[in-house]
């Protein structure tokens, strides 16, 4: 197989998986209890029509797909009713409109609020992610490096350590050491400060961000430190190793050219995977830390049973996933030349 | 590159069951990991008779128990509803660990028997799991387990379904692909030839090799669990009727405990889930050693020191029959293997020279010891080895005492070698010619770039192969080309003395004459010496000028290759031919050599080969023989020579 | 562990360094910063749902009439009002030379476009329903409103609270639906005392001072409210100084915070009513609203009084609030609590807790052990006194409430299965399905207590608001007159008497009404305005007086 279609393979299969997802995202939400309208508020105010009238605005009066009106509770509908005319049908297109629609909760578009949030949780998961990523390939390749040494199985016991934190815990522990030690403990910025110089602002953020990004790093810090440890391991026992030792190529040469590249094919794959995780992670960390991300979106939209958030959040998950995957794949290809051989 | 590590092998245990205890025991992680999670066990057993005040009761509280500090009542304070939080975290332990093996228990049956399905019967429906088990991979579980749960009831039994259904993605790859492994073993293909149904097969072949694998993940599956529960509570969708330690946290943190300064309530269960899930990942950790052990080094492991044991011995190889300068000079070489305090003698006492010019054959069965030999003349021995003995003069310097910046000038450019296996012995990711020209700028660095690539290809060259291939990578060339790419790569630095660790097996015959015909041409071209390392006697008859054979890491006889064909005195070398078929003689029946080399560990008292000598006498098993000098420097360690 | 030690050190240390950097920036002006727990859903009042809307609502705009902390309502943007004999027409003079934040005058035209939209606009949900009683809304001259009712209604001042004055000149491009909804209103632009600087959702809502208000120009520049996702995150911020003020905080930190000098907790009646209740399944089969999905699956001895007053008899609700609220509450009656002040029914006397009279209710009204297995059954021995006891799973206190309640009411042969649900299937179980026995749920409300006294209407059982199904004509008819009752006196006298009715027939057990708490740095802001029956420090008769200290 050459590269373009292995290439194409991947590709195609990225498709169908986000194809997946949508239509998953979908039934998932209509076939859980819960009625949009109704949620959250309890409001003697909301009468029959009221109910109706949002009903309407959200589009939650044509039946979900012929044949069924809902689908929990089950209720049969009309057959013959125009598929067109269909909660499903709408929400494809719509999506390949690229819209998600509205909040039920704030009626703004669910892009919009997406959108903002999106970007404060790549900024906390990305900060974390590459902080846990060196942090953790370091030490992982120093441990291995040392192997059989107390400095391996300190490394060794700190990465099992961190690996069995519960991210939430280790939260709040740090937010009660921080709260009392002058760390900013909520929100992403000072507010107010938008006419401050850029400077300043952003010396705010990173301020902010100390506390979750510490907590981030310390968790995710030990799975790169463990599996970094055991792959490099497993390379540096390999026999191209000892040819490059016979080469007379120092230490540090044969740990830049020989081992890193080939120990870090396996890192590739596993931070891909921890993408979708990291969005669990963000919940834990955001409800902690008061950041405005995308896990306090989809803790709010569940509160309130905002449909279109959720779906937005869900499908802006896997999407990341799946382009994670195939940046991995990728990646992987550049880096191991006998992938496309296969 | 099969370097034979001295394996050290425990006496056959009893039961296999007791062989793996005997094993396990030595696992410190896995012990510490199995005595908490063992610990917590009988702490959920037991709660009742721990704990001093039920959890389950608020009688006879007032809003003047809430979140008191550590007393002598309350031995870790009391939590946000006045109850005692020691009493809550002993009972905390029962849901975290029913949630975790209920919900592990479900997540890996699913798993287990998707992945040995798919792995076992293979085809469509392989590929219809496993794309199945790749969507959901896509789908991070636990926000979909928290929108599950949320919309459901947040019962126990919901929870732990929930989480167990969801989480055996990992398991199913795993699986699948150990029973793919499984699947082509010898005694499963012998099985279903004799007609086993494929239910017995799996059942009786199968599932016994993946199980240990299940276990580890199983131990993973069962913490990833715990965490996910206790997230759950945490986040406020834990079974509120339930006490567990997410559910305490849950309560700490959203009733003031922070604020309260009643660290005892937040730190507690914390302390809980991190001291289960830490025994879970120990025990898991140490098992996955125990099942599946790891070569015990690597080599970029520091190497231990050489020592000098003995006072140097004069050379026993004086002025030789060659006129030509010696290169390298070899004296009373010793090599020993130490692990876990046990010394294993790999080479004792070998002395050598090599002359310009000269090819050497090194013959000798497996784990005689040639392999140690030609590493410990490059200090390339593993963590393990040490030369106890001995020198190595090359160029009049002791590499055998060298300093590692000394060391690494020697390597390659002094002595260079042409591994066996040239697949693993050269990098997968990284071209030929980028790996020859590394070698070439380390040692010859007054090369420019363009003379460097001019040089890469003329070597190619030199070696038959042509200059598109040079940024290739290894896997898209033929097995001979990278046996000759690794020759080009060992001449790349003009090299005085060249190692060829049996450069040839694992290649056809046809190719191998190939080989040895460039080998030869090249140390005649280039006037190279060559220490050739072979089983093949025939080759060493048509190629080599010396020959030394090995025998349980001594010298059994060292001479020129004619006296070794046509006059040897060793036993040993002699039984060697007698097993090596000859063109000339096609009437002579091979006889091979019972029984195998000595044990490098358990050497025999007196002479190593007297065990399988048809010759040997009685002093041949008490007191080693020395090295006898023969005319026409010719070395052979037999009594019988001395008489 | 050094390692990570150290690694600590490093990122405190750059800590430090940027700290340092951040001292250099410039001079602030004065800047009040409140912490709360949530962040407004939207800044179209139309489509606002959240208290955290109103409040903001309720410093940008201006209304006809402003409800004040002592319970009362005085005339807002109007000098004056007349009222018809016969209750149905009102005229309202305007107060001259009001300006909105953009510059431009408002007029009496606003005010009355203001109304007409809530009033045409369907979408406006919540609005429409203080609107319904308008005929029209008209404004003669720029100075005068004039308002024509469909009925008389005793509570116009109540109804016009809610209606904020928004500038004609830029909704008139989004008056009507779906243009109206979708209006987010970023701007934010009225005639309050504060005006939108800036609104960045679930982060904070920075307010400026409107020093050109007609009225109360706020001594301070900016108002900044900041989101904190937990409570004690809060009390942190304000014990770190980040913030000056917080709107809410957990009962436990109460005495953690009361050696602290520089902060004062203040405690009273919230700003909106909190109740919280015990809800019975008592719906008559026979009213069973099975149209709308109702399927009445409630245990039948709830819809026996003896059963519901042995239950109130068994709670011992002084305990519930010390544990629960630790005690930052007061045992409830009924559904009116007590911060709707003279509204509240004072003159009823709970009944006391003791266990050994609930026992012998239940004992004469024939639940007997008959099995002897510790759980009484129902007079005909069918079924044992076993009932569902839901609450809302996003509820923090329920949990420790039905724990409480579960062994209160085990000492009187009860049990209960505890279980907690989403809210919204909660809601969908709840009403009109009457899909349970008992659920822990509570009302926050409006100051006037027409809302909360129809939560006990038959008519409202179809609409889900009749939580209980509890239907009695005599309390209907009372309900309809306290709607249509002008004389302010003889509506208390109503309302009292339905609170009588429902008291006695024990329709809930209302186990408190709960406290706010709040709490602000002494060393930071003075003149918090604390002395009033009901405590809300964001409010904006606060807001405007304050001032730094000196």
């Amino acid at each position: 197989m050459n590269r373009y279609q292995f290439l194409w393979k991947k590709i195609a299969w990225a498709l169908f998986t986000i194809l997946f997802v949508v239509v998953l995202n979908f039934f998932l939400f209509r076939i859980l209890p819960g009625d949009p309208v109704r949620s959250g508020t309890r409001d003697p105010r909301l009468k029959k029509d009221a109910q109706e009238a949002l009903r309407i605005r959200f589009g939650l009066d044509k039946p979900v797909i012929p044949c069924f009106e809902t689908l929990n509770p089950i209720k049969p509908g009309d057959c013959a009713v125009n598929p067109f005319e269909t909660q499903f049908f709408l929400y494809l297109r719509n999506l390949t409109q690229g819209e998600l629609g509205y909040s039920f909760h704030t009626n703004r578009p669910v892009a919009d609020v997406l959108g903002e949030r999106l970007w404060n949780t790549i900024l906390l998961i990305g900060a974390g992610q590459l902080l846990s990523i060196v942090i953790g390939v370091l030490f992982g390749m120093f441990a291995a490096w040392k192997a059989r040494t107390s400095i391996d199985y300190g490394a060794l016991i700190t990465g099992l350590v961190a690996w069995s934190l519960p991210t939430f815990w280790l939260g709040i522990i740090l937010l009660f050491w921080g709260s009392n030690n002058g760390f900013p403990i909520g929100g992403k910025a000072t507010p107010g400060i938008s006419s401050f110089p850029f400077l300043y602002q952003a010396g705010d953020v990173f301020k902010h961000m100390i506390l979750p990004t510490i907590t981030y790093t310390i968790v995710y810090m030990g799975e790169y430190l463990l599996v970094m440890r055991s792959s490099l391991l497993d390379v540096l026992a390999e026999d191209y190793i000892l040819t490059a030792k016979a080469k007379g190529l120092t230490t540090f040469q044969i740990l830049k050219d020989h081992a890193l590249k080939n120990a870090m094919l396996p890192i590739v794959t596993i931070i891909a995977i921890n993408l979708g995780f990291t969005v669990a992670g963000a919940i834990q960390i955001e409800s902690v830390y008061s950041w405005p991300g995308l896990g306090g979106a989809v803790y709010e939209a569940l509160e309130r049973r905002d449909y279109p958030v959720l779906q937005g959040v869900f499908l802006l998950i896997a999407v990341s996933v799946v382009l994670a995957n195939l940046i991995a794949d990728l990646t992987y290809s550049f880096l191991d030349p006998r992938v496309q051989a296969d | 590159m099969a370097f034979q590590t001295v394996e050290i092998k425990p006496a056959v245990p009893s039961s296999p069951l007791l062989g793996f205890w005997r094993i396990f025991s030595k696992n410190r992680m896995a012990v510490v990991g199995l005595v908490m999670l063992v610990v917590s066990i009988v702490v959920a057993v037991f709660a009742p008779l721990i704990t001093p005040y039920d959890p389950q009761t608020s009688a006879g509280l007032t809003s003047g128990d809430i979140y008191n500090p550590p007393s002598a009542e309350h031995w870790l304070g009391t939590d946000d509803a006045g109850k005692d939080v020691f009493s809550s975290f002993i009972y905390g332990s029962r849901v975290s660990l029913i949630v975790g093996f209920f919900a592990a228990f479900i997540s890996i049956v699913i798993g287990g028997v998707i992945g040995i399905v798919a792995g076992y019967y293979g085809g469509r429906l392989e590929n219809l799991l496993m794309r199945f088990t790749d969507l959901l991979l896509v789908i991070p579980d636990l926000p979909l387990i928290v929108v599950i749960v949320a919309l459901t009831k947040p019962s126990l039994f919901n929870i732990i379904f929930v989480i167990g259904i969801l989480g055996w993605t990992t398991t199913a790859r795993i699986v699948r692909s150990q029973t793919l492994a499984v699947k082509s073993r010898k005694f499963v293909l012998r099985a279903r030839a004799i007609g086993a149904g494929n239910r017995h097969i799996i059942i009786h072949h199968v599932l016994p090799l993946v199980l240990p694998l299940l276990v580890v993940n199983a131990i993973l599956v069962i913490s990833l669990a715990i965490l996910n529960e206790s997230t759950l509570s945490f986040l406020g969708l834990g079974d509120p009727t339930a006490i567990s330690w997410g559910q305490m946290l849950n309560f700490a943190f959203g009733r003031g405990a922070m604020s309260a300064g009643a660290w005892w309530a937040l730190a507690t269960p914390g302390f809980g889930i991190v001291w289960v899930v830490l025994a879970l990942t120990l025990l898991g950790h140490g098992l996955e050693q125990v099942l599946n052990p790891r070569l015990e080094s690597h080599h970029l492991m520091p190497g231990r020191l050489t020592v000098q044991s003995e006072a140097e011995v004069e050379s026993t190889e004086k002025a030789r029959r060659r006129e030509s300068p010696v290169l390298l000079d070899v004296r009373n070489l010793s090599v020993q293997f130490v692990n876990n305090g046990t010394v294993a003698q790999a080479v004792q006492d070998v002395s050598f020279q090599l002359h310009e010019g000269e090819m050497m054959g090194l013959v000798g069965e497996s784990g005689c010891g040639k392999t140690t030999l030609i590493m410990a003349l490059n200090r390339l021995l593993p963590a393990s080895g040490q030369i106890s003995n001995g020198h190595v003069y090359f160029h009049g310097k002791d590499i055998a005492s060298a300093s590692e910046e000394e060391l690494a000038d020697v390597r390659w450019s002094g002595i260079s070698i042409v591994f066996q296996g040239a697949m693993n012995a050269l990098n997968p990711v990284r071209t030929v010619g980028d790996q020859i020209r590394e070698a070439i700028v380390k040692h010859i660095p007054t090369m420019t770039p363009d003379q460097v690539d001019k040089r890469i290809v003329e070597l190619l060259e030199l070696v038959g192969i042509t200059a598109d291939h040079k940024d290739h990578f290894p896997h898209q060339y033929s097995g001979g080309m990278r046996q000759r790419a690794m020759i080009a790569m060992a001449l790349s630095c003009n090299p005085q003395v060249v190692i060829a660790d049996e450069p040839t097996t694992a290649l056809d015959v046809m190719i191998q004459a190939q080989i040895l015909e460039l080998l030869d041409a090249l140390r005649k071209r280039l006037g190279l010496a060559i220490i050739f390392v072979t089983h093949d006697l025939g080759v060493v008859a048509e190629m080599c000028d010396s020959v030394l054979v090995m025998y349980g890491g001594v010298t059994a006889e060292h001479a020129d290759v004619d006296t070794i064909y046509n006059a040897p005195r060793h036993p040993y070398t002699q039984e060697l031919l007698k097993a090596f078929p000859d063109l000339s003689q096609p009437e002579k029946r091979l006889v091979s050599i019972p029984g195998y080399p000595p044990k490098l560990d358990a050497l025999p008292a007196g002479c190593r080969f007297a065990p399988r000598c048809p010759l040997a006498f009685e002093r041949c098993l008490v007191e080693m023989p020395k090295q006898y000098e023969l005319p026409g420097h010719h070395i052979a360690s037999c009594h019988l020579v001395e008489s | 562990m050094k390692t990570k030690y150290n690694f600590l050190v490093v990122v405190t240390l750059l800590a430090l360094i940027v700290s340092a950097c951040g001292t250099a920036g410039p001079t602030t002006p004065v800047v009040l910063r409140v912490g709360w727990g949530g962040s407004p859903d939207t800044l179209n009042p139309g489509t606002g749902v959240l208290t955290e809307a109103y409040t903001i609502f309720a410093l940008v705009y201006d209304t006809l009439y402003e409800f004040q902390l002592d319970g009362t309502y005085k005339l807002d943007v109007a000098d004056s009002v007349n009222v018809a004999d016969d209750g149905l027409t009102y005229t309202f003079k305007i107060h001259d030379g009001i300006k909105f934040h953009d510059g431009q005058p408002m007029t009496a035209k606003d005010v009355a476009f203001s109304l007409n939209l809530y009033k045409n606009n369907t979408d406006f949900i919540y609005l429409n329903a203080y609107t319904a009683n308008f005929d029209t809304i008209e404004a003669p001259d720029d100075s005068t409103v004039v308002i024509k009712m469909l009925n008389a209604v005793p509570n116009i001042d109540y109804l016009l609270s809610y209606l904020y004055i928004v500038p004609e000149h830029i909704w008139k491009d989004y008056a009507e639906a779906p243009a109206s909804t979708e209006f987010e209103n970023l701007q934010t632009i009225g005639t309050g005392p504060f005006k939108m600087l800036e609104y960045s959702p679930n982060e904070f809502v920075r307010l400026g001072a409107n020093k050109d208000h007609f009225a109360n120009p706020p001594k301070i520049d900016e108002a900044i409210f900041q989101t904190f996702e937990s409570d004690d995150v809060l009390v942190q911020s304000l014990k770190s100084g980040a913030v000056d003020m917080i709107t809410e905080m957990p009962a436990t930190a109460v005495e953690s915070l009361k050696g602290d000098k520089t902060i004062s907790v203040v405690t009273g009646a919230p700003f909106a009513p909190a109740v919280s209740d015990v809800i019975f399944n008592q719906i008559d089969p026979e009213n069973c609203p099975t149209d709308v999905g109702g399927v009445c699956t409630g245990h039948p001895a709830l819809r026996d009084r003896n059963v519901r007053l042995a239950l109130s008899q068994a709670t011992d609700k002084q305990k519930l609030i010390d544990i629960v609220l630790l005690g930052f509450g007061a045992p409830g009656l009924t559904l009116i609590p007590d911060g709707l002040g003279k509204w509240y029914n004072n003159s009823l006397q709970d009944y006391k807790y003791d266990a050994a009279e609930a026992n012998r209710i239940l004992d004469d009204a024939g639940y007997l052990d008959t099995n002897s297995d510790g759980v009484r059954e129902i007079p005909d021995g069918s079924r044992p006194l076993t009932f569902r006891m839901h609450w809302p799973s996003d509820s923090i206190d329920g949990p420790r409430m039905a724990e409480l309640l579960s062994e209160m009411w085990g000492e009187v042969g009860v049990t209960l299965e505890l279980q907690a649900i989403d809210p919204d299937a909660l809601t969908a179980e709840c009403c009109p399905a009457f899909d349970y026995d008992i659920i822990l749920w509570g009302w926050g409300s409006d100051p006037d207590p027409n809302l909360l006294l129809s939560v006990y209407a038959t008519s409202e059982i179809p609409n889900g608001y009749n939580e209980t199904g509890y239907s009695n004509p005599a309390y209907d008819e009372l309900y309809l007159q306290q709607g249509v009752e002008l004389d302010p006196e003889k509506r208390k006298d109503l309302v009292w008497q339905m609170q009588e009715i429902v008291f006695n027939d024990v329709v809930y057990v209302i186990p408190y009404y709960e406290e706010t708490i709040q709490a602000y740095r002494t060393d930071r802001f003075t003149g918090w305005i604390t002395d009033t029956p009901k405590v809300e420090l964001s409010d904006v008769s606060s807001l405007i007086v304050v001032e730094p200290v000196k």
